[in-house]
């Protein structure tokens, strides 16, 4: 069972469940609308936002960070298919595919 | 044939091979990698799952024929329909955009392109800046490729467009590649002696048609005549060309864009007559995007996906009762879709790819020879963020560009198999996402597909197509769309 706690300014997250990665991914996609800090625990992260203005929800920055962490638990496990992908169109496209490095 | 032979018995302990799924009512629609697709009943989608369609299940051949049946799967056909649907993956950008000025004699309502007004000519692409952007194009690892002038309105840069042409025509002949020259146009500046230049140099010409007279040119204000009428007027003027063709080139036919506005939601019979009445036999229905100038004016003239979605089906549903009625008139979009869920071929589709076709199947050239990942993302610089510029035609090597940092990190983000959601959408075969398109509306070159109203449009066409595809009677009509 995840932990999402509120706390005073900010939310207190469950480190098993969200990486610091996945969050500070997350805080960037909303650097343009709060000043958003991150402070590791024990088994926790706490989130703290500050200057946010009224379009800003503490509940957008919790769907990032899931839809982030969620991309990286899945990076983990496709990661040889989609790398086999994307390096063969970046290749292909600059006239390389086939060559040896 | 590299044939897995089938056990005399599946192992309950057996998965089924990789595997996409929706439920849909009381029916399952199942695709995989490979493109094949098939609607199947609860118990037939509950045998799969259990690996229990052997060999005396009814659905047995047909379901290991498409890759379903672990025991059975054809690893060469199966991996040759995979290859011959991805097949952009081993070719380079063949879609190359010029945009030869900002300037344009329209104010579109939904112009992502903020354009200049006719008078300012700073944003004009120079001659010789054109002839650099072409030499440009043809160092792509592309076979053939297809050169694009747009605007602004290009017809206002008469002599960049020119050189530009004649340049292009004369490297094709040295260069062993196949080039397609393209032209989209208001129309309002043509005239006979451009249109003859235009054909003699087998430059295919596109416009933009938005419906009958008072909605286009509520769309697209013209303060220097009816816009709707001079555009009538033109692709009569090319389809007569193309139909008479002439002695030592090809004349192409005509073709139209629409552009669904807010204004356009409630009329789509009369949009889609409108086309059929001047003769055209594709109509290529586009949502708008919140992206540019248009994100500005979303709030006059957006719409949601939902909406978006409902005129796009009863769209299809009036053009198939208008082909039951001999009426030759195909959706331009659904075509392209049908092609991949069809034929596992690539209509080149950029929007549409996995990875998107973002710098690795596009280039947009700005005025000024600045290159850019598509013209989507030239719009976004031009609102003041370079973000998708992956170079400039004057300072760059064209392995430069493919190896910028946008350049990569497009391919990466659009890649289905690193998108949550995607990766296990039933419709992944066929879909593509847009890092542009991300990044201007949720913040990221990544986005969230759980809420993106793209992702619900994209959703929203392809159930459209697949539930049109599960009768019969729509089947046998939409597949005459793609059977070329």
């Amino acid at each position: 069972m995840s932990k999402t706690a509120k706390k005073e300014g900010g939310l207190v997250l469950d480190a098993a469940v969200y990486s610091g990665e996945a969050l500070r991914l997350a805080a960037f996609v909303f650097s343009d609308k709060a000043e958003i800090t991150l402070k590791q625990g024990k088994g926790v992260f706490e989130v703290y936002f500050e200057g946010a203005g009224p379009e800003f929800s503490p509940g957008d920055y919790l769907n990032e960070a899931l839809n982030q962490q969620c991309r990286l638990d899945l990076a983990g496990k496709n990661s040889k298919a989609a790398g086999m992908i994307a390096t063969r169109a970046l290749l292909s496209a600059a006239g390389n595919a086939g060559k040896k490095a | 044939m590299a044939l897995k032979k089938a056990a005399k018995k599946t192992s309950a302990a057996a998965v089924p091979p990789q595997l996409l799924w929706k439920r849909d009512g009381a029916d399952f629609l199942v695709t995989n990698d490979f493109g094949h697709y098939s609607w199947l009943k609860k118990k037939d989608f509950d045998s799969l799952l259990a690996c229990k369609v052997g060999e005396s299940h009814p659905l047995f051949a047909a379901l290991s024929a498409k890759g379903f049946v672990r025991d059975r799967l054809d690893f060469d056909g199966l991996a040759a329909k995979w290859r011959k649907k991805n097949a952009y993956l081993n070719t380079g950008p063949g879609l190359h955009i010029l945009v030869l000025t900002l300037r344009c004699n329209h104010k579109c309502l939904y112009c992502q392109a903020a354009a200049g007004g006719a008078a300012a000519k700073d944003t004009d692409m120079t001659p010789a800046t054109a002839r650099k952007c072409v030499d440009f194009a043809f160092n792509s690892s592309n076979p053939g490729i297809t050169i694009e002038f747009q605007g602004g309105e290009p017809l206002l840069n008469w002599p960049a467009l020119t050189a530009a042409v004649k340049h292009a025509r004369a490297r094709a002949k040295t260069a062993g590649k196949e080039l397609k020259l393209a032209l989209v146009s208001n129309f309002s500046l043509m005239t006979e002696e451009k249109a003859r230049f235009l054909m003699e140099n087998e430059v295919s010409v596109c416009t933009s048609l938005d419906g009958p007279a008072d909605l286009h040119n509520k769309n697209r204000c013209f303060s220097g005549g009816n816009s709707h009428a001079v555009t009538l007027k033109w692709l009569k003027y090319f389809q007569k060309k193309n139909e008479a063709q002439a002695d030592g080139y090809r004349v192409f036919k005509p073709s139209a864009l629409l552009t669904v506005s807010r204004y356009s939601l409630s009329r789509h019979k009369e949009i889609i007559d409108e086309y059929v009445a001047a003769g055209l036999e594709d109509i290529f229905i586009r949502p708008l995007a919140p992206i540019g100038y248009a994100r500005n004016l979303w709030g006059s003239i957006g719409y949601e996906a939902k909406d978006f979605a409902a005129f796009y089906l009863k769209s299809l549903a009036y053009i198939l009762k208008l082909n039951r009625s001999g009426v030759v008139i195909r959706e331009k979009m659904a075509a392209m879709m049908l092609d991949k869920i069809v034929n596992s071929r690539d209509p080149g589709y950029l929007d549409a790819r996995c990875p998107c076709g973002a710098a690795i199947g596009q280039i947009a050239y700005n005025y000024n020879g600045d290159l850019y990942t598509c013209d989507e993302g030239r719009m976004v610089g031009w609102e003041g963020d370079d973000v998708f510029k992956v170079g400039s035609v004057f300072k760059d090597s064209y392995a430069k560009v493919m190896a910028s940092a946008p350049t990569r990190a497009c391919v990466v983000s659009s890649n289905l198999e690193a998108q949550p959601d995607c990766a296990r959408c039933v419709y992944k075969p066929y879909c593509g996402v847009c890092p542009v398109y991300n990044y201007e509306v949720q913040g990221s070159l990544w986005g969230d597909m759980s809420s993106s109203d793209r992702c619900g449009l994209f959703k929203g066409i392809f159930g459209a197509l697949f539930a049109l595809l599960k009768k019969p009677g729509n089947e046998a009509t939409l597949k005459k769309w793609v059977d070329k």
